[in-house]
């Protein structure tokens, strides 16, 4: 198999996903934390997503051994010498990741892919930070990573056509469908979803039905998995307001601006699941 | 049981029509399907019974109870037997004109306490009722499409419903074995309100060169988990039928987002119209909307 030894930048709940994925794609990961103690978490985190795998049947108790087996926790850049591909999956700060990843770029060969797992920054700004930026793309995983089909292959505008090949097969390898998408607010599938999301948020502040009735209309009448406002609640309020305040910054687009009630909702700490207070969560917003 | 049930009659054999009309005769209501054409009551009629024969062939119904649903149902071209309805649910042409003399004539021909239910997707609830003498006894009850087949009706009281006709009608309801959720009278209730901006923003990115109709779909599919990407939807729901209901929204709100995008008059104006005609944003070589 091409590209055995993989390197990835942050152990949080997106890096632990995507290390397992390319673990069970039977790869060699080197994952880079700032402190043991982050990488300790993001094993254990792992460790628990693959023993539920165990519990519901999907892997053999051989297989979860086996993929934490091939998952190593890195404390030092220069222990990324000798990774054939990146990817970074660091907190959504442009300067810190600008900062990592001009590092990283100077340890990796000059040829080595390096891709961004960013669901809200510009692929192409980070792509300035690193030499050669033809070998920068974005690769986009879905929460929860090892579950969710798709992946988004983000070609930034100086993106070689090559490594956009190169990250088809590398999708596919691991298991996943590969969607290809321009460098835009939200790439594809948040691009078309957070102005929907806005939407649901205005008309329910507006008084259209109870947070309830939308999604449970939204539920039947559509067929969705899930309403609108419990997948804000699931998304987090915070990241909802981050991502959109973010994407109306680059476009000054009206319909990704966050909304008045979202704004507030987050300022008095209703951030969704995460800390029970949310629109479906049982909180004063839902009636 | 038996005082549950009542005596409802249906305006309009079409689609829709057809499919509400199967409800209530399969809830065990006495059904009254009307049309003023002939030849489409017909059709509505062997749509209903076709239903049921169907249901029994794939086990969902015995033979004695799609016979029982079929006894139920009656047609009739002349509004006047409609004189004993308890509940009349109207689904005809889109037209408000229309829809508010209906209203009025049957002012003179039911009783006063008859709830006057309206399936409109896209006009205002308020403004048919005012066709009626008694607008206190409109509500509007928007079903979903296939009727038989989807849970949801949403339930959108006009400016002058009045409590008595709100609570009958939501009581009503429960004897259809949907669920109700309760809205406004705003233009495209819930589901048509978010669904067509949604669409429309999908055809903006395809056209705008964001993916292709495949990627967009399976990524709407894989990420979202919606039953089928924006695309296969809309070759179900028809290029037309989208053109129509985004054009009326659009007409009642001046909001951009609920004007289609020029694809869709690209697509209608040169018959791609979806599934029923072979061609939308796919091919197909059925042209069947449900089932095989």
């Amino acid at each position: 198999m091409d590209m055995q030894k993989i390197g990835l930048l942050g152990f949080g709940t997106m890096g632990a996903g995507i290390a397992q994925l390319i673990a069970q794609s039977g790869r060699d990961v080197l994952v880079l934390e700032t402190a043991q103690e982050r990488i300790d978490a993001g094993m254990v985190f792992l460790a628990d997503f693959l023993s539920g795998g165990v519990a519901r049947g999907k892997i053999t108790e051989a297989d979860s051994e086996t993929i934490k087996g091939r998952v190593h926790g890195v404390l030092e850049v220069e222990d990324l010498a000798g990774v054939e591909l990146v990817i970074e999956a660091v907190t959504e700060n442009p300067a810190a990741k600008k900062s990592l990843l001009s590092k990283v770029s100077s340890v990796v060969g000059a040829d080595v892919p390096i891709l961004t797992n960013t669901s809200a920054l510009s692929v192409t700004d980070l792509a300035t930070s690193v030499e050669n930026p033809g070998r920068f793309a974005g690769l986009h995983f879905f929460n929860p990573a090892p579950l969710m089909k798709i992946v988004e292959i983000v070609r930034a505008l100086e993106t070689d056509d090559g490594l956009v090949e190169t990250l088809v097969s590398f999708v596919e390898s691991i298991g996943k469908e590969p969607i290809v998408v321009k460098d835009r607010p939200g790439f594809l599938v948040n691009w078309l979803l957070m102005p929907y999301l806005n939407d649901v948020i205005q008309a329910y502040d507006e008084g259209l039905a109870t947070a309830e009735d939308i999604d449970v209309a939204v539920r039947l009448g559509l067929g969705h998995k899930q309403g609108p406002l419990e997948l804000l609640d699931l998304i987090g309020l915070d990241v909802h307001h981050h991502a959109t305040t973010s994407a109306y910054g680059a476009t000054l687009d009206p319909t990704f601006a966050p909304p008045p009630l979202l704004r507030q909702l987050v300022a008095a700490g209703h951030l969704g699941n995460k800390n029970g207070k949310g629109f479906r969560t049982g909180g004063k917003v839902t009636e | 049981m038996i005082n549950e049930k009542k005596m409802v009659a249906v305006l309009g054999a079409g689609t829709m029509g057809s499919g509400i009309a199967t409800v209530m005769a399969k809830a065990g209501h006495s059904t009254m399907l009307f049309d003023v054409n002939e030849q489409n009551l017909q059709r509505g009629l062997d749509t209903v019974r076709g239903f049921f024969d169907v249901s029994v062939q794939k086990g969902k119904l015995t033979s004695e109870e799609a016979e029982a649903a079929k006894k139920t149902l009656n047609g009739t071209t002349d509004l006047h037997d409609l004189a004993p309805s308890d509940v009349v649910v109207e689904a005809i042409f889109e037209d408000l004109s229309l829809k508010k003399e209906t209203f009025g004539r049957l002012d003179d021909i039911v009783s006063e306490r008859t709830l006057f239910h309206t399936n409109t997707s896209t006009l205002s609830v308020t403004g048919i009722a005012s066709g009626s003498k008694i607008p206190g006894r409109v509500v509007g009850t928007h079903y979903c499409n296939p009727a038989p087949l989807m849970k949801l009706v949403e339930l959108a009281d006009g400016r002058h419903t009045e409590q008595w006709a709100h609570e009958a009608t939501l009581e009503f309801l429960t004897t259809l074995g949907k669920t109700t959720v309760v809205t406004k009278d705003r233009p495209g209730f819930i589901v048509n309100r978010f669904l067509i901006p949604w669409e429309n923003s999908c055809i903006a990115a395809l056209e705008a060169g964001l993916g292709t109709k495949e990627s967009i779909d399976a990524a709407v599919k894989g990420a979202l988990g919606h039953p089928m990407g924006p695309f296969q939807l809309l070759d179900i729901v028809g290029l037309d039928i989208h053109q129509q209901v985004a054009t009326r929204l659009y007409e009642q709100l001046r909001d951009p987002r609920f004007f289609p995008p020029p694809m869709v008059d690209r697509m209608v104006a040169a018959g791609d119209l979806g599934r029923k005609t072979g061609r939308g944003f796919y091919d197909y070589e059925n042209t069947r909307l449900f089932g095989s």
